[in-house]
């Protein structure tokens, strides 16, 4: 090889890439106009949009949106300015009928498209616009797909934001679901349908599909499913308890608090840690002693959540002031001394 | 001794085009996933886990070192994250400025009796504080120890399963940590660490954790420095990080599980790589216990950072990222084309060794060479002329290839004028900038030996309002 081939290499890769940069120079000068062109039609047409959607009998914004040469990126971007400004959008009839006019047709051609990232995107946006239309375009793409990837997983939610609640069994096809998606598929379905939903997962054999149930019943405060969820708690597997006890700690309620007593003395730290967090929250004054023992627990978690369990007692501070003088364990004491003065926090 | 040359040209030109055709390769293995989500609604992506029963609650640690100047913007910046549930902890590691001063008073912070459990064992600690006014800042004060230290401190006292690590001199941007723990919440446990990508923040105007324009800096050393960034990050880590062999997070901008890095042994106190060490670290345990737990890179830039304008600084921070990959190479040399780490002990390591810490050597008798060739007749001018054009091939050609593949993923620089500069000066790279980094990085790998630790200083500006 020659001085020669290493010159001709060198000024081809040059080249090559000078090409390259006048190709991106071009495409990026022709991206910028498009967004210019978008973003003016899209400035025309905001006060319109607005009007519309405060008054749905000024139709200035129908006649406008079908003149427009980029029609389906505009509207698109307009409703999705709205439905991120306001959470009511997620509701307006008027967000879901101009989506189903105008953006159900190309939204079929795209999800048929190669393009990924589109796709991904489409499936936001539909479930974002409610767009019912594209129910059944969206349940045959599920029952064809195979794996659990990114797509299929948004497809399900989209789906279970649309009250299709046969995702849920369509979703027992694949292996390892996780609990979240689970959750997600709940949180989505319409109110209506979630309890008979939840009800069939505590009732039914899977597992995760119970466990989803569980921090479901506690994220969304579902407190009829509190006999359900009490139930849980002499199940066999300590998971289950597990999972039941964080439930009751997020509802924040109890039928009966003598439920507690066996978690404070159980094996498994985890149980004593929500026990002393229960009793705690609901204020079950009876366990003042037993909190005060757990203060002296071996598991830095569990001496902690009983430290924080008296801040939600009236009597509190006086408690910890007592206990981080006089406890017997060391640990216990700093633990006390600590929660007289700490102040949790960590909500943004 | 002519022949000695002759043959240690050729193994230069081998060396080289190897090199780059690597570096070609791992990018070519990144290209589909990065080009495929550049189209992504940021948006869409992140509003989904942005609701507080989605998320897993995060400490954000801030280590520091005399960083009275921008302690308190930087936790202003933290304080701007859109992210449910964060404590943010500031470690002050023995400053002889007015660093918690600084704290105390500006968050109305007072003292309190924190019961600190000992995971790792740090220097002594001599006072925790609380804010007054946001009780989720805490800050602790401790005796010097290095900024290894300073993070297993923060590490005890933080008490969310996962932990964020950043530079004191770091912007997040808001949804910097949605984006970077969405991998995390995702899999379900199956990602332990996420490292965002880290930008260059010198030009551009950042107000109140947001980047509001973006620009180029006028400093032809700080546009280098951005070039390199686009390099090292889209050329190499992306690909790595697709193969689980991904060895470095920045430690500008890292979310680790806490529990995983506890059991590690946390940072490494003896290195000044601790962010290398700890992830190289974390690699061998998974592969000793045959975990499928994996370590991934997120390519949307997330992190800003201000890279030093002064050569002095400059020079200081490379010898530092030298000295700390050599330490780590040496540190878990056993693992070194052994077998039974898999992809890391067969690809991964060898390349840091042979690319990112040897490749210095190999440039410096590469520049040796073409000179003598050129001037001394060292060699024929022949080979010293096919040296020279493999060296521009591997400095300038592949850094303008790596600029003109961010502009065809990601493009962040929003003008033409932007990309058509940047171009125009990874061209010279070979000319000017590589040398010098030649040798400082060999002056990384002699520092190496000495053992001398230190916090990295630089002169601040400042790059948020």
């Amino acid at each position: 090889m020659t001085i020669y081939f290493f010159l001709l290499m060198i000024a081809f890769l040059f080249l090559f890439q000078i090409a390259l940069l006048f190709y991106l120079v071009i495409h990026k000068k022709k991206r910028q106009r498009y967004e210019e062109e978008i973003e003016s039609q899209y400035n025309h047409l905001t006060e319109s949009f607005s009007s519309y959607i405060i008054e749905p009998s000024d139709v200035r914004f129908l006649y406008a949106i079908r003149t427009i040469q980029h029609q389906e990126v505009v509207l698109e971007r307009l409703l999705n300015g709205y439905v991120a400004f306001t959470k009511e959008a997620n509701i307006s009839p008027l967000v879901k009928q101009l989506s189903e006019e105008f953006l159900t047709e190309p939204y079929s051609r795209i999800l048929g498209q190669r393009n990924w990232a589109k796709r991904i995107n489409i499936l936001h946006y539909i479930e974002d616009f409610h767009m019912t239309s594209l129910s059944p375009v969206l349940f045959e793409r599920l029952t064809a797909a195979n794996t659990l990837d990114v797509e299929t997983q948004q497809l399900i939610r989209t789906l279970a934001s649309l009250d299709e609640t046969k995702v849920i069994k369509e979703l027992g096809r694949f292996p390892n679901v996780s609990i979240r998606l689970y959750v997600d598929v709940f949180n989505r379905l319409h109110k209506e349908s979630t309890p008979k939903e939840i009800q069939s997962a505590l009732d039914g054999p899977d597992v995760t599909l119970k466990y989803a149930a569980l921090v479901f019943i506690g994220q969304s405060g579902a407190i009829s499913f509190l006999p359900a969820v009490e139930k849980e708690l002499e199940s066999s597997h300590a998971e289950t308890r597990i999972q039941a006890l964080k439930t009751l700690f997020r509802l924040e309620y109890m039928s009966d608090p003598d439920l507690l007593v066996p978690f404070f003395e159980s094996s498994i730290w985890t149980e004593r840690m929500f026990a002393a967090r229960i009793a705690g929250i609901l204020q079950f004054s009876r366990y003042k002693k037993i909190l005060s023992t757990l203060l002296g627990d071996s598991v830095w978690w569990v001496r902690y959540s009983a430290a924080e369990a008296f801040t939600h007692f009236s009597d509190g501070d006086v408690i910890l002031a007592h206990l981080s003088e006089n406890h017997p364990d060391r640990y216990g004491r700093d633990m006390a001394a600590q929660w007289r003065i700490y102040r949790p926090g960590g909500d943004n | 001794m002519n022949s000695f040359f002759l043959v240690l040209s050729y193994v230069i030109i081998a060396y080289m085009l190897f090199s780059s055709l690597s570096y070609m390769a791992l990018f070519l293995l990144a290209f589909r996933k990065v080009y495929r989500e550049s189209e992504l609604d940021p948006r869409e992506a992140t509003e989904d886990i942005a609701g507080n029963d989605r998320t897993f609650p995060v400490s954000v640690l801030v280590p520091s070192y005399n960083e009275e100047v921008g302690v308190v913007s930087t936790v202003r910046s933290l304080l701007a994250l859109e992210y449910p549930e964060i404590e943010i902890i500031v470690i002050d590691d023995g400053s002889k400025d007015q660093t918690s001063a600084r704290m105390i008073e500006e968050f109305q912070m007072t003292e309190t009796p924190y019961a600190v459990r000992t995971y790792l064992q740090t220097a002594e600690i001599k006072a925790i504080y609380q804010s007054s006014i946001f009780p989720y800042i805490r800050l602790i004060k401790k005796v010097n120890g290095g900024k290894a230290d300073a993070l297993n401190a923060g590490i005890n006292l933080s008490s969310y399963p996962y932990f964020c690590a950043i530079d004191g001199d770091s912007i997040l941007e808001n949804d910097a940590l949605l984006k970077t723990m969405k991998p995390i919440i995702e899999s379900d446990g199956q990602i332990i660490v996420t490292g965002g990508s880290v930008r260059i923040a010198n030009g551009s105007t950042i107000s109140r954790s947001k980047v509001e324009t973006i620009n180029l800096p006028n400093h032809p050393v700080v546009l280098m420095q951005i070039i390199e960034y686009f390099r090292a990050f889209l050329i190499g880590r992306l690909a790595l990080s697709r193969l689980n062999i991904l060895l470095i997070v920045s430690g500008a901008f890292g979310v680790f599980h806490k529990e995983r890095v506890i059991r590690a042994g946390g940072y490494n106190k003896k290195t000044v790589g601790e962010d290398m060490e700890l992830v190289v670290r974390l690699h061998r345990l998974l592969k000793e216990e045959k975990s499928n737990q994996r370590i991934e890179y997120i390519p949307d830039p997330v992190c800003w950072t201000e890279a030093p304008e002064s050569l002095e600084v400059l020079r200081s921070q490379r010898i530092r990222w030298q000295r700390g990959l050599s330490e780590t190479l040496w540190t878990h040399k056993k693992m070194m084309l052994n077998p039974s780490y898999g992809s890391i002990g067969l690809v991964s390591m060898p390349y840091f060794l042979f690319v990112e810490l040897l490749g210095a050597i190999f440039e410096f008798c590469g520049y040796f060479i073409i000179f003598g060739g050129f001037f001394f007749s060292l060699i024929d001018p022949k080979i010293a002329g096919i040296l020279f054009l493999v060296t521009i091939f591997y400095g300038s050609l592949i850094s303008a290839l790596a600029v003109l593949l961010e502009e065809l993923t990601l493009h962040k620089y929003p003008k033409v004028s932007h990309l058509v500069r940047l171009y125009g000066w990874a061209l010279t790279e070979t000319f000017w900038y590589r040398p010098l980094m030649v040798i400082w990085r060999i002056q990384g790998i002699f520092a190496a030996f000495r053992k001398k630790q230190h916090w990295g200083d630089m002169k601040r500006k400042g790059i948020s309002t």
